[in-house]
Parts: structure tokens; sequence; C-alpha cells
């Protein structure tokens, strides 16, 4: 007998109004393509059809066994938001920093910055500008630009315009985090070792 | 001109007053003139550190404040008439401090010693922040886990931009000093290995102290571990005050080093 154990992520979701349903997913379906979907409420024939089109897993009024009381899902802050107007890819006054920002230090940026050296936990950087990080990054960012790339540990707290980005999406490599009609786009930057 | 060197580290408990009784002993040892100033005003530790609590009568606070001359308040150690000690004072707190008092107590130190090294207070208040206004060194002392390394990042952070030396355009130089390394937990992977510490804190090593547990016993009876020279704690100590003094010594692996008497004999059948 062959046996395997996977964690798996859940993101648990109350069914009320199939269309308020459809349109969130219609925003964030990207996020949910390694999660399985659970749904509480009434099994809806549209709503498993759209799901199966999007290439989504889901389950419906499943009592799944949970270790710890759950975490409060942060993607759905994106259905809240107000409209951004996308602006274009100026570039407004580059900043390059080669400054190792510790914990308790500060950076407000007003333009696009470009730093050579890590965030440290607890350190953290506010930014309306485009924002690139060569190094791994423990500490916070607030980041308003165009886009951003960064590479960040499990300890970090990544927001984009007002979103809460998961760290998971972010570990291991460069990404690169955009929006594009209104929806955030991270992509893996495929960086080779002789890449130096 | 002696160097000032405060010993940091943002949190508490991490080993502070253990290294600058340990170092300076090591540095007396080596034929220099230092002395220990313990900045912990109304928590003073070191004299019991140094086994020189009954000897206390003036401390940095009456000289500062009551005209008592540093002569009077300064302690000859009973280990090597090199090491002198200023205890801090038990009965008052930091507000007693200020900038221009301690200057002048610092200039005169530095006349007649060639190593001041100060023990700074644990947290990040006003009391840490005098200890390093002076500085011309800074050793930091963490623990290979993350809360030690977070505060110290901070502290480092603080010393960067409130040391007179900053001020002046000058960097305060930082050397890390990684205590209490247990090589069995750093070998399965449980602590902090030494490159990342590095990697996070961006400043030189200038020794790594393996976990002892001789030193609880030490500082109890007032005789620091470097005085015991077989423990492992004490010949990393000594190669840390050898640096100090200028002296070039090679690092020797801690985290591998340690090993017992029976696996060294089973690395010999390996």
């Amino acid at each position: 007998m062959k046996t395997k154990q996977y964690s798996v992520k859940v993101f648990e979701i109350v069914l009320e109004d199939e269309e308020k349903f459809i349109s969130f997913f219609d925003k964030n379906y990207l996020f949910f393509q390694n999660h399985l979907i659970s749904i509480i409420g009434e099994r809806s024939d549209r709503v498993a059809n759209y799901l199966q089109e999007k290439a989504l897993k889901y389950v419906f009024n499943v009592d799944i066994p949970k270790k710890s009381t759950p975490t409060q899902a942060v993607i759905p802050q994106t259905q809240e938001k107000k409209e951004i107007v996308e602006t274009k890819p100026i570039q407004k006054h580059l900043q390059v920093l080669d400054k190792l920002i510790r914990s308790g230090q500060e950076l407000t940026i007003d333009g696009d910055l470009l730093l050579l050296n890590r965030v440290n936990s607890g350190g953290s950087i506010i930014i309306n500008g485009t924002l690139i990080i060569t190094q791994v990054v423990d500490g916070s960012i607030r980041c308003n630009g165009n886009f951003m790339m960064l590479q960040a540990s499990n300890k970090a707290n990544i927001v984009f315009h007002d979103v809460e980005i998961d760290n998971s999406f972010l570990q291991d490599k460069l990404n690169r985090v955009e929006l594009i009609n209104n929806e955030i786009v991270i992509t893996p930057v495929l960086k080779e070792k002789s890449w130096v | 001109m002696g160097i000032v060197i405060a010993v940091i580290s943002g949190k508490g408990g991490v080993g502070k007053t253990t290294t600058t009784a340990n170092l300076g002993v090591g540095i007396a040892q080596n034929g220099k003139k230092c002395v220990v100033v313990d900045f912990d005003i109304g928590q003073r530790n070191l004299d019991m550190h140094l086994g020189l609590e009954n000897r206390v009568v003036y401390d940095m606070v009456h000289v500062m404040d009551d005209g008592i001359s540093l002569k009077q308040a300064l302690i000859k150690s009973k280990i090597t008439p090199n090491l002198s000690f200023l205890a801090a004072s038990q009965t008052k707190d930091k507000s007693v401090l200020s900038s221009e008092k301690i200057k002048v107590m610092i200039e005169e130190l530095k006349k007649d010693f060639d190593y001041v090294i100060l023990d700074a207070p644990a947290g990040i208040e006003s009391g840490y922040e005098h200890t390093i206004e002076f500085a011309d060194r800074a050793i930091v002392v963490v623990n290979p886990e993350v809360s030690s390394i977070r505060d110290s990042d901070r502290a480092i952070g603080i010393l960067d931009s409130k040391s007179q030396k900053v001020k002046e355009g000058k960097e305060v130089e930082k050397y890390l000093i990684i205590n209490r390394i247990d090589p069995k937990m750093v070998q399965s992977g449980e602590m902090l290995s030494s490159e990342d510490i590095l990697d996070i804190l961006n400043i030189p090593l200038i020794g790594k102290i393996p976990e002892d547990k001789g030193i609880i016993e030490a500082s109890n009876q007032g005789k620091p571990i470097i005085l015991s020279k077989d423990s492992a704690a004490a010949q990393a100590y000594t190669r840390v005050s050898k640096r100090l003094c200028n002296e070039k010594v090679d690092f020797v692996d801690v985290e591998n080093h340690a090993k017992g008497f029976m696996s060294k004999i089973k690395g010999i059948f390996k």
C-alpha cells in the first residue's frame, strides 16, 4: 500500500451571493491556484461550473480537519479596494542605496528605489514609486509604485497597493509584483547562478 | 590615549556583563592597562562578576556629582594589577547621567588606561545612549536566536545614528561576539548558524563563545571563567582578548570543536 501525506492551503468562503462570489474570483482567482477552496453554503451549479472553468479545486460543505484556528484570509481586501487608476511607468528620481535597513529604521521614499542590501526584521520601507531590492527582505514593505521586485522570507510583511501579499509567493527567488488591470500579478524572475 | 569600547546587545541576559568581565581580565593579562566601567546605573552586576562586591566605596555617580576623584573610586582587581573597576551606582537611577559629565570622566579614564570597557545596560533607553555616546568601538554580543539578533540590530542602528563619532562624520567600529553557542544544537539545525547571523547583522566577527556550565558558578564566586584555562569558553574569551589587543589569532570552529572524549576516540577510528 502506498500512502503520502500533504499539507494543503485551504481558502474557506461562505457562499451567499453568486454574483459577488464570481466577481471576487474574477479578480483574485490567480491567488487560489494552489489552494483548495472550501465553500460553505448551498451547492450551486453555476459556481461549480465557473470554478471548473478557472481550473480551481473546490469542495462544498466539507468539514475539513483543522489543527489551529484559521488565520484571517488577507486577499479579500481587494474586494473593497477602490479603483486604482493605472499610472504610466514614468521613472521618478531613482535612488540607489547600498545600506542595510536595520530593525527600527524606517525609510520613507518619494520616488523609485534600488536597494542593494537587506531589509532586516523590524525595519521598514514606505515608498510611492517602483522598488527593487536585490537581497532578502525580512522586514515590512509598503509600496505603491508601478511594480516591485524582491525576494521575501516568511517573516516579511509585504503590502502592495494596500493589499497584503502572501509570502509564500515571494520566497526562494526574486519576484516581480505588478498591477495589471486591477489585478496583482506575481511573476518569478529566474536568476541563474551564473548571472553574477 | 586609550580606546573606549562599549559592550552592547540590546536584549538582556545574553552575556554582556560576563563578556565585559572576561575581556577585561583577558586584556589585562595581555599586559595592557584596562578599566571596566559598569554603566548599568541602579542595577550593578559587574562588581559581583569580578568578585569586588565588598570593595565598592565610591561609584561613578559620586565621581560625576560629588567631587570624588577617580583615583578614590577606581578599584584595583585582585586578579591582575593591570585591571581596574569603576562601579555603577546601585541607589540612583539613570536620570543622573549627563553627556558633559560622562565625557569628562571618560576623557580622564582614557589618559590613564589603554582600554576603557563600558558595560552597557540592556535596552535602548537613555542609559544605553549615554554608554555608546563616546565609544570608539562597540562589541555586540548576541545569542544565536532571533529575538537577540533583532534587538542587537536595533541597538546597532541607534549606535550608528547617536554616537559622538558618527556625528563627527566618522564610524564606530563594530565587532560581533556570538555567545552561548551550543554546538549540538547548531549541528542539528535548531540554532541559527554563525553565517546567518553575520549575514543579517553585517558586522565583522571577533569571536564565538560556546555555552559553558561553568560560567554561572564562575560569576557566583566572582572569578571570571577566563581564569579556568581548560574551559572552552575561557579559551574563546582569551582569543577574543588577544584579537582586541591587535594580535592575529586564528578562528576556531567552536560549533564542531567542543566534542567529548568518546567522540574524539570514535573520530580516530573513522
